[in-house]
């Protein structure tokens, strides 16, 4: 299989805090990679850095063995970026934000694609309504849609579970188990070690900039991951 | 249509989008505008003073004070929910994003600044006995060079913690010609004078514009960048 | 060049230029002779002149430089560009302080709008802007990028306004009494002292220059060392 997303010697300072400290990440096509860590563990650094929205301190990052150039745009279509923030205009209404956002990737057939990504996270009827009038959950699967309009081959997933009620989160679970297909790579970085569990391949958990241990979702043992984890934080200096 | 024009022209449609729906910038700076003009209405004695005399400089003043209040916000709604970063994200060019906010921007500011010509023309009961159309034009080519300093500045200083308040210091300065040149132009033409007086003006502004709108596309790339 | 290095050339060129600058205060009181239509009040050129000049250098180097960092990130351009224009701000003051009060003998009033003087105004506050924009911004790699262009913007647009302020003194007739263009060239003492206090101004601000970079490295280091001592 094909290497789709790798990361080479990644290091991300902001001044004299250093937020990513020398990861090495390398992703095949149809791999899901859950990454787990306490707060300022630089995940979201990490996550910025493999979506190409942050530029690294050194290091570097390449999709389909090409490598990130801020100054080319083309590598952006393979990449689908959701983050804690829902990137959404508030006044515009569900579809217009997903219109305004496909045109700018220049997409055919938009009003196709936008129906069938408004019909994967539920929100056909809503596709009138201004995003201030969503609730959160909704809001959130609009952004999962805007996401992944543009059928990206790499999808980055920044604390998608976070804040999200249990219907919401069922709706969530169900696209990210379709991301799955084999075609697709993804990274996820999450709080909640039993929904990364439950949806990687493989697992690495980061601290301090580093990431501090790697395996397979299959080996783990579920039961005992928390202890683990807890371990793996807590014995990092 | 190529991928670039169309990704210039959506962001210009979503900006003037967004505006019709608030309104919030368009009325702040038609509320300034016209509230500028009676004020000075009444500072100024015209008992003593012909109006037609500085009425050219105070037009342009209003319209850089009234225009640094709505181009100052050209980032607020872009952060609300990080949907600039999203742009950012897409496969946009930075100088197409620059040109489609710069020319909305410019769009709005033309608004505001025939509303001031209009106000002062009222209020001071002034007469413009020369060429509106070169007139009219200058007002373009003017707001056209403020919307370019000030789209760049204004992404600039919505990345700093003093915010708003550092765009004039960021600004005023390159402003001089602008207003060097527009008013002297609209001076002249509120006076009567022929076209002929003031073309040579209107191409230093069109330049000074030109130059102001290039710079702005080629820097924007090193202002947004993460 | 290692810091230590530029710290010693630096301060031997400080010393020299503060030497150098006696000198030259010393010849421009009681050597150089009194300028025959202006009088005394003329003898603060040796002074105004050179650091309008410094200034200008300081300025030059700090866009060009900017420009370098923005192309290449390398950290050493914008250390370059900032301290550079740190000395600019400083000749830049002297020379707008010193125009006005001749400008209050010669012309009568302090402030004529004098192209030069409204110029090097402008540019003390572009330059202000841009240590402004330095400092408030959270991520300091954020903040060099917004100097830069600040910069960059300043030395791209300041010939358009070079060119509106000498024409604007073209439609409005200033109080002028001295004319510079088709005067007599400068008598051989003046130009001599001019030249002399030139050359003086560039090493002062050369000297600066060098130690306020030596002091940036420093700095650098202690961040560098700080990270190694955490990590």
């Amino acid at each position: 299989m094909d290497t789709v997303l790798e990361a080479k010697g990644l290091v991300r300072e902001y001044g004299p805090v250093v937020a990513v400290n020398g990861v090495d990440l390398s992703l095949q096509q149809g791999e899901f990679l859950g990454i787990f860590g306490p707060n300022g563990a630089g995940k979201s650094s990490l996550l910025g850095m493999l979506g190409g929205g942050l530029r690294p301190t050194s290091g570097s990052v390449s999709i389909c063995g090409e490598p990130l150039n801020f100054s080319e745009v083309d590598w952006r279509y393979r990449v689908g970026v959701l983050s804690h923030q829902g990137f959404l205009y508030e006044q515009l209404t569900a579809k217009e934000n997903l219109q305004f956002y496909g045109q700018l990737f220049g997409l055919t057939e938009l009003d196709s694609r936008i129906g069938r990504r408004l019909e994967q996270v539920g929100l056909t009827e809503r596709a009138g309504s201004r995003v201030s009038e969503l609730s959160h959950g909704m809001r959130h699967r609009l952004s999962l849609a805007r996401t992944l309009l543009h059928d990206p081959d790499v999808v980055l997933l920044d604390e998608p579970f976070t804040g999200l009620d249990p219907s919401a989160s069922a709706v969530l679970r169900d696209v990210l188990r379709e991301l799955k297909d084999g075609s697709r790579t993804v990274v996820m970085v999450t709080h909640n070690l039993s929904e990364g569990l439950e949806l990687a391949t493989h697992i690495t958990i980061q601290v301090s900039g580093r990431l501090a241990w790697q395996g397979m979702a299959a080996e783990v043992d579920r039961v005992g991951f928390g202890r683990f984890y807890h371990d793996v934080v807590e014995g990092h200096p | 249509m190529s991928l670039y024009l169309q990704q210039i022209k959506v962001i210009f449609w979503k900006d003037l989008l967004l505006e019709f729906r608030t309104k919030e910038r368009l009325i702040a700076m038609a509320a300034f505008a016209v509230l500028t003009g009676i004020l000075f209405n009444y500072t100024l004695d015209t008992t003593r003073l012909q109006p037609q005399d500085v009425a050219a400089g105070l037009i342009w003043m209003t319209i850089v004070f009234g225009g640094l209040l709505g181009v100052g916000r050209t980032f607020h709604l872009e952060n609300q929910d990080g949907a600039f970063q999203g742009i950012l994200m897409s496969p946009t060019p930075r100088d197409a994003v620059f040109i489609g906010k710069t020319l909305a921007n410019f769009l709005l500011l033309y608004v505001i600044a025939l509303l001031v010509l209009w106000v002062f023309t009222f209020l001071f009961a002034l007469e413009i006995g020369g060429s509106i159309w070169a007139l009219l034009l200058a007002l373009a080519l003017g707001s056209l060079a403020f919307v370019a300093l000030g789209t760049l500045f204004a992404a600039v200083s919505s990345g700093t913690h003093m915010g708003e308040t550092l765009l004039p210091i960021l600004v005023f300065p390159l402003l001089l010609p602008v207003v060097i040149w527009g008013g002297v132009v609209t001076g002249r033409l509120l006076a009567g004078r022929p076209v002929s007086e003031v073309v040579g003006s209107i191409r230093l502004l069109g330049a000074f514009a030109l130059v102001a709108m290039a710079a702005g596309a080629l820097l924007f790339r090193f202002v947004v960048e993460d | 060049m290692s810091t230590l290095e530029l710290r010693r050339t630096g301060t031997m060129l400080t010393v020299l230029g503060l030497l150098g600058l006696v000198v030259v205060y010393w010849l421009s009181f009681f050597w150089v002779s009194t300028e025959a239509s202006q009088g005394v009040a003329q003898r603060i050129f040796y002074v105004h002149v050179p650091a309008a000049w410094t200034a200008f250098l300081g300025f030059g180097i700090a866009a060009l430089a900017s420009g370098m960092y923005l192309w290449l990130r390398d950290e050493r351009f914008d250390r370059t560009a900032l301290c550079a224009a740190e000395g600019g701000m400083i000749f830049a003051t002297i020379m707008i302080t010193t125009g006005p009060l001749w400008g209050r003998i010669a012309w009568g009033t302090y402030w004529t709008r004098e192209p030069r003087l409204t110029l090097t105004l402008l540019m003390w506050f572009i330059f202000l802007g841009y240590f402004l924009v330095r400092r408030s911004s959270e991520n300091p790699e954020k903040g060099k990028r917004y100097a830069a262009v600040t910069a960059i913007m300043g030395a791209l647009l300041i010939p358009f306004i070079h060119v509106s302020v000498l024409w604007f003194r073209s439609l409005h007739p200033q109080p002028v009494v001295l004319r510079t263009d088709g005067g007599p060239a400068l008598p051989g003492d003046m130009l001599t002292l001019l030249l002399t206090s030139l050359a003086v101004f560039t090493m002062l601000f050369v000297g600066l220059f060098m130690l306020r970079y030596a002091l940036e490295g420093l700095r650098n280091d202690i961040t560098l060392r700080a990270r190694k001592a955490v990590s």
